[in-house]
């Protein structure tokens, strides 16, 4: 394992029961992620990438092998524990952005800071910041229904940086977006990688992820096949 | 999250969905309403019960009785109720006054109306009890010699007039036909011209030794003496007659279970009439036959038994301290305040009942939300799995889940108070229009008081939320994985 690894898996394994079938989602990953670092996971759907990314957010629960952030197992955790890992240090983004669609676009952002204990006041203003710099000061009070995807997206990315996490675990965020919105988000998670946030970013995006993320972890069957990094040709063995 | 979180983000849900909230909240509201309207019908009566009891002072006031003798041994003896057992009443602790009934036939005149009624005799301490301090016209007696009355109001109303005021400073003149017992064994001796030594000159003494002779003689005069004795008594009365001045009118004749007879006299004025003999009224005779005073009347109350004393006592002790020492002293006792608790356990019993009813209602109340909330959960599966990805706790959506459940139950259980409350005004409009139509004085049947107001808002808002709970915990079992997935 990675000494200097922010947050790792080893042997991760997670099953499940499929009527008389056991669907192996993931096997014996082992993997790690370093503080600052900006991670893809790439895979053909069925892959076991958002099983991982699951897993890694406290989500899901292994069937075997551990998850462990800096030194702690979060098997260790009780389910409070790991609201509160989840409300303090992890930020999320999916494909179909997940926002609540009878709230408005700050309302959303806002949601976020009501399990990390933010005061009511705070909470309005660190959502209306957020969104202020992501380009979205003018759509606060829209619904998601009013907002195009990729504002759609911008207000989720608002929602999950808006809490100062530690670690952003993006699936698929680009997967219902066009092409120059996919890029305006990548950059945007460039960016946030830049600012010193590290993410997880789940793709079926070879390209995107091979020109913005600093490491590639290719998935197959639920196995980590190789794990490419970024910006040199070499490939070396998960 | 704040409870303020909690309630703004459920009012915002069922906001969303106002035609679910409408018809769920409607449910809670109907049950509500029934619960309040009927619980009120019983606390109004209660009170109305309480507050009589109150402006009469009858929570301080018990009335003794000589034991029946049917419920004591035929060898004991029962304790008679006279002025001696009086002076024992008095020195009970706590006791304030104690004065008997005694009340005797009388013929008045008021104005132009002659008619019958019974007078009673009360010490000027008794008058000035609530019990009799209650006049809806002029003002009580103030002496024990004072040379007035106070009359009531069916009396006035018999003596056709309506207004209590137009009696006061009438004069009122009353008359006692009373039979003294001397006139009775005087006609023994003599009647109708014929005198005791009469009979027995024409009884053949002679024809004594037959017995069947002896035994008419016998039978023939113990007949006769009495039919003599009845005659003297009955028929040979005196007239007392007095004029006293109507000082004051007061209420109905009746307060519960005890009699206030028509005509109120000071104790002393009173004393003319029925320290004279027996009134003409058989009542009396037998009465005085049945409590073996017959015999025993004198013009200072030597020996004199009672049918029924009151006790006026300090509201602050105990009746039963009070009661328990007199019924040690072999007397019967009544009080009204024993007769309240079983009255409040009557009231209590109905209240049950009839919450009963109300709840059964707000059980099924408690179902429409039930259903309502479950429909929420699995139309805000993805909300849930969100709010969890975010951080939320199986015990944040819980929470959630059940003050979305109370707000139903608040709003439902605030409006279905004020509704319950609307009704009761209604009917009791309704039923106060028909009872002054009927000459039936008008009172509120229902009430509303801070208990009841608490506990709809408590057993509406309890329930409510119970029903929740179902809802709720699944609501919390939601698995975050599967409701992210669904899209």
């Amino acid at each position: 394992m990675n000494p200097q690894a922010f947050l790792s898996t080893v042997e991760l394994c997670r099953y499940y029961r499929r009527g008389p079938q056991t669907v192996r989602a993931l096997d014996d990953v082992t993997m790690s992620v370093t503080k600052g670092e900006f991670l893809s996971v790439v895979g053909s759907s069925g892959s076991g990438k958002t099983t991982l990314l699951n897993l890694l957010a406290g989500l899901d629960t292994p069937t075997s092998g551990t998850v462990e952030l800096a030194g702690t197992a979060l098997a260790t955790m009780s389910r409070r524990q790991l609201s509160a890992y989840r409300a303090h240090k992890v930020g999320m983004i999916f494909q179909s952005f997940n926002l609540i669609s009878h709230y408005t676009a700050l309302q959303n952002v806002e949601t976020a800071l009501y399990f990390n204990g933010t005061s009511p006041h705070e909470r309005h203003r660190l959502a209306a910041e957020v969104l202020d710099r992501l380009g979205l000061a003018d759509r606060t009070t829209h619904r998601p229904s009013d907002l195009s995807g990729g504002e759609q997206q911008r207000v989720a990315v608002a929602r999950a940086i808006v809490k100062k996490p530690e670690i952003l675990f993006a699936d698929e965020p680009t997967g219902n977006l066009d092409f120059e919105n996919a890029q305006q988000l990548a950059d945007l998670l460039a960016s946030l990688n830049r600012d010193g946030l590290t993410i997880v970013l789940v793709t079926h995006n070879l390209e995107l992820a091979q020109q913005y993320t600093h490491r590639t972890i290719r998935m197959q069957y639920g196995h980590v096949i190789h794990t490419i990094a970024t910006g040199s040709a070499e490939t070396t063995q998960p | 999250m704040t409870l303020r979180d909690l309630i703004v983000i459920s009012t915002g849900n069922l906001w969303r969905m106002k035609l679910r909230t409408f018809l769920t909240t409607s449910g809670v509201l109907i049950a509500i309403a029934a619960f309040v309207s009927m619980i009120s019908f019983g606390a109004g009566n209660q009170e109305r019960i309480n507050n009589e009891f109150n402006k009469l002072g009858l929570f301080s006031t018990m009335q003794v009785y000589p034991r029946n003798r049917q419920v004591i041994s035929d060898t004991a003896s029962i304790a008679p109720l006279d002025e001696n057992a009086l002076k024992h009443f008095a020195e009970v602790p706590g006791v304030n006054i104690v004065y008997p009934y005694d009340a005797f036939s009388v013929t008045a005149r008021l104005g132009d109306s002659v008619l019958s009624a019974k007078a009673q005799a009360l010490p000027i301490a008794a008058v000035q009890t609530k019990l009799f301090s209650n006049l809806s016209a002029g003002v009580a007696f103030d002496s024990n010699s004072s040379r007035e009355t106070i009359i009531s109001d069916d009396f006035l109303k018999k003596a056709g007039m309506v207004v209590p005021d137009s009696a006061i400073g009438k004069k009122l003149v009353l008359s006692v036909h009373v039979s003294v017992i001397d006139s009775g064994l005087a006609h023994i001796l003599v009647d109708r011209g014929q005198t005791i030594l009469d009979r027995i000159k024409k009884i053949r003494l002679d024809s004594l030794v037959n017995k069947e002779y002896r035994m008419k003689v016998l039978h023939g005069e113990v007949n006769e003496t009495i039919r003599r004795f009845l005659n003297g008594f009955v028929n040979a009365q005196s007239v007392v007659t007095d004029t006293l001045r109507v000082c004051g009118v007061r209420g109905p004749d009746r307060v519960g279970r005890m009699r206030i007879e028509s005509i109120i006299i000071p104790a002393s004025t009173a004393a003319r009439f029925n320290s004279s003999g027996f009134s003409g009224n058989p009542a009396d005779i037998f009465s005085a036959l049945s409590s073996g005073t017959f015999f025993n009347r004198s013009d200072d109350n030597g020996g004199k038994t009672y049918s029924q004393v009151t006790i006026d006592f300090d509201p602050k002790v105990p009746y039963k301290g009070i009661r328990d020492s007199i019924e040690a002293l072999g007397f019967r006792t009544f009080s009204f305040a024993a007769e309240f608790e079983q009255i409040q356990r009557a009231f209590l019993y109905l209240d049950l009942a009839l919450g009963v009813i109300g709840l059964i209602a707000l059980f099924t109340a408690s179902l429409g939300i039930v259903n309502t909330m479950v429909m929420s959960i699995t139309e805000r599966r993805r909300e849930i799995g969100v709010l969890k990805s975010l951080g939320a706790d199986e015990v944040d959506i819980r929470w959630l889940f059940l003050v979305e459940s109370g707000v139903i139950g608040v709003l439902g259980t605030v409006a279905g108070i004020f509704f319950g409350w609307t009704i009761t005004r209604i009917v009791s409009a309704v039923a106060q229009a028909y009872m002054k139509n009927q000459g039936i004085p008008p009172m509120d049947l229902f009430a509303l008081p801070v208990w009841l107001v608490l506990i709809a808002l408590g057993v509406g808002v309890g329930v409510s939320v119970v029903a929740g709970f179902y809802p709720a915990a699944r609501a919390a079992r939601v698995d975050p994985v599967e409701a992210l997935r669904n899209d």
